[in-house]
């Protein structure tokens, strides 16, 4: 499976993966038709002592069998999961409640769960038979996403090609698109999205861009001129692990997936762990803080690929990072209220920018400079662009302004992506006219 | 330069809210800094030489969005929620000592996009934020957008929809991780909201500020013939340390009755310390004047 942990040191089996390995033992058991479970229950009972784990151990010992220890009595503190056949169900609560046993449903009915599962498991058969109808109104997992690209690669090989530009801290390989018609280490656009993990709109909106880059190239004519100059490099999954993540586990993740010997919480985050202005207001040192900058700049691999990448090429022009949500169109600094040089320029355009997407759909974006118009936040990769003499640096926050936030809704992916795209343009458009 | 923005103590200063809640009234300020910045579309680069340079960015934004949460809670109407449209005209007047007080004008959109409604409520209100103290004393005046019968109305049409809905509710996150929200639960996210917007109000600070992120889980559903009694878990997204924070919340509602709210979140855990908590707990007044 594309994106599956690699060799790099891991936990052991986790309990989820014990719960899946069970559940799907069950699939298999129902799958051929021998075992029926409905009305069973698992019930999460906590032991307070050792006589109430003696109680439990009782159960155990009771022939015929009444339970199932999914997770059997340890020590008190650990909670204790049975599996109880629904025809057991009132006797065994009796048992649990007069013995002062305390538990919760963990699941109401495990043939409901089975069923649920037994489908969704066909549903995506179905949808890797049919790669041709991939949806971009729809969110998609890494799998997708990475299958998407070979294939998007493939059909436009004239234009678009694939660069692994490294490995996240999980081992998966991080993807760069490069669309090119030519050339030699030409003058070059970046464009990255996903790098908080969460915001999930960011991957969609560069996933459609990437197609409307494409259909464009020889009948627009700004994105023709932009591409017949210049290359376009696009990140789409920048965080990988953590993608990954907000599909499994956390929907709401952000920061990466990195640890280190002796750290109680997990995951740095990559838009506070670059080099420039690091550890500054704006950041926290504090592991367990979303806005966890890391031990030191550039520690995190998926920050470093890009560091290594851009750096190496060496003619990167423009950079554009793409985050939600808030509306707002920003450049440097972030880590502090002083202007960049030229400040004045880059008001004016993101004004045009701001401008040209309200046009599409009357969003209103507000724009300025991160640190005026957002927050003060240090170490993020804007400013590191900037100082490494990026002049036109970038960074987007897209729909909405609170009303989903993060969750915004699959319906608003084509239209945030469509008035996006008159942004990009237009910055890229002004990048190509202005060559430095 | 903003101070910098630490998460909370995790064992702070912040105990058990008072059981009733009532409107501070507002404290006269010595006039320290007198800034006033016409907001247009554009943003706050158009009028650079009028702010002051203790303003924190988008401190009328802070202000009306505590403001609206102020509002929501205290309307106490799952089918008349406001939201945000645009800041007009505001003014602050800061008091380094004591805090800041905020007088605005702001516009304000139907919650839910869905529903057909035009127009634009219109506020005033005056924000005082104490410093590093959550919850601003609140003096909030919008124009009357819908008659009061007939808000009731919405609302006891709202009340028969979660009546019908089947219990035990068979959800576990609102939204999806897609953002959709099945429409015949959608009563369900209002009431939430309405909820969390009394939690919001009282966390938010100067700095501080949330959105309600998604509905984690519904622990309790019960529709009695008087009162719905709603027990969930919402994560709040706190915008300036990015932090999602897990409130509990426990509300009795029914249309034309006082909000009842109880709720317990659970603040940032450190390496050394337990996780906190907060808690509060709040009665909405039964006398609404200016409605």
């Amino acid at each position: 499976m594309p994106g599956a942990p690699g060799g790099g040191p891991g936990p052991g089996p986790s309990p989820v993966d014990r719960w899946t390995l069970v559940v799907f033992s069950f699939i298999m058991a129902t799958a051929l038709g021998q075992m029926n479970f409905t009305g069973d229950q698992v019930l999460r009972v906590l032991a307070k002592n050792e006589k109430q784990l003696s109680v439990l151990r009782d159960l155990d010992g009771l022939k015929p069998q009444k339970v199932d220890f999914w997770r059997s009595p340890a020590k008190p503190s650990l909670p204790v999961d049975m599996r109880v056949p629904f025809s057991e169900l009132k006797d065994i609560k009796a048992y649990l409640e007069s013995h002062g046993l305390a538990y919760s449903i963990m699941i109401k009915d495990i043939q409901v769960l089975l069923d649920k599962e037994r489908e969704a498991m066909a549903k995506s058969r179905r949808l890797e038979r049919s790669t041709s109808s991939f949806s971009y109104s729809s969110y998609h997992t890494l799998e997708e996403i990475y299958n998407w690209m070979d294939n998007f690669v493939t059909e436009y090989s004239d234009i678009v090609s694939k660069i692994q530009i490294g490995h996240s801290f999980e081992n998966r390989s991080i993807l760069v698109l490069k669309f090119s018609t030519g050339g030699s280490q030409r003058r070059a656009i970046w464009i990255d999205t996903g790098i908080h993990s969460r915001e999930w709109i960011t991957h969609a909106t560069g996933i459609w861009t990437a197609k409307k880059i494409v259909s464009d190239y020889g009948k627009d004519r700004t994105l023709t001129n932009i591409l017949n100059a210049m290359d376009i490099f696009m990140e789409i999954v920048t965080n990988p692990d953590g993608f990954a993540f907000t599909h499994s586990m956390n929907r709401l993740w952000r920061k990466n997936k990195s640890t280190r010997p002796g750290m109680f919480c997990i995951g740095v985050d990559l838009n506070r762990n670059w080099k420039s202005g690091f550890g500054g207001n704006g950041s926290n040192n504090n592991p367990c803080s979303e806005t966890y900058r890391g031990p030191s700049p550039q520690s995190e691999p998926e920050v470093a690929a890009i560091v290594n990448f851009i750096t190496t090429h060496g003619n990167v022009k423009a950079l554009i990072s793409i985050h939600s949500y808030s509306q707002m169109l920003m450049y440097p600094y972030g880590h502090s209220l002083e202007p960049v040089p030229n400040q004045e320029e880059l008001y004016q355009l993101a004004k045009d920018a701001v401008k040209a997407l309200y046009e599409v759909h009357g969003i209103e974006y507000i724009y300025g400079s991160i640190s005026a118009t957002l927050y003060v936040a240090s170490g993020i990769t804007v400013d590191w662009a900037y100082d490494s003499g990026i002049k036109y640096a970038f960074t987007f926050e897209l729909r909405d302004t609170g009303r989903y936030g993060f969750l915004l809704p699959a319906s608003q992916i084509v239209p945030t992506a469509q008035e996006t795209w008159l942004a990009l343009r237009t910055i890229m458009e002004h990048t190509l006219q202005h060559p430095y | 330069m903003p101070p910098r923005r630490q998460p909370p103590p995790a064992s702070g200063p912040w105990g058990p809210r008072p059981a009733v809640l009532l409107l501070a009234p507002l404290l006269l300020l010595t006039q320290q800094g007198v800034a006033a910045a016409p907001v247009g579309a554009e943003g706050p680069e158009d009028s650079p030489g009028l702010q002051d340079a203790e303003f924190p960015s988008g401190l009328l934004q802070q202000a009306a969005r505590a403001a609206l949460h102020f509002f929501n809670f205290r309307a106490g109407s799952p089918s008349a929620l406001r939201v945000l449209a645009a800041v007009l005209e505001g003014r602050a007047t800061v008091n380094p000592k004591k805090g800041c007080q905020v007088d605005l004008v702001f516009t304000t959109d139907h919650y839910n996009p869905e529903v057909g409604e035009e127009h634009l409520g219109k506020c005033s209100a005056r924000v005082f934020f104490r410093n590093q103290k959550p919850r601003p004393a609140i003096n909030v005046t919008c124009t009357r957008l819908i008659e009061k019968n007939k808000r009731q109305e919405e609302d006891y049409l709202l009340y028969k929809h979660m009546k019908q809905l089947k219990t035990p509710l068979d959800v576990t996150s609102i939204p999806d991780s897609h953002g959709h929200i099945d429409p015949s639960l959608r009563p369900i996210w209002d009431l939430a909201f309405l909820g969390s917007s009394y939690v919001m109000w009282e966390k938010t600070t100067q700095f501080l500020h949330y959105y309600m992120a998604q509905i984690s889980s519904v622990n309790q559903w019960k529709t009695n013939d008087d009162t719905i009694d709603f027990d969930y878990t919402v994560l709040l997204h706190e915008f300036s340390t990015q932090e999602i924070i897990p409130c509990r919340i426990h509300l009795g509602w029914y249309p034309g009755k006082p909000l009842k709210v109880k709720y317990h979140c659970q603040e940032l855990q450190t390496p050394e310390e337990a996780s906190g908590t907060e808690e509060g707990s709040a009665v909405a007044p039964t006398e609404l004047n200016n409605f």
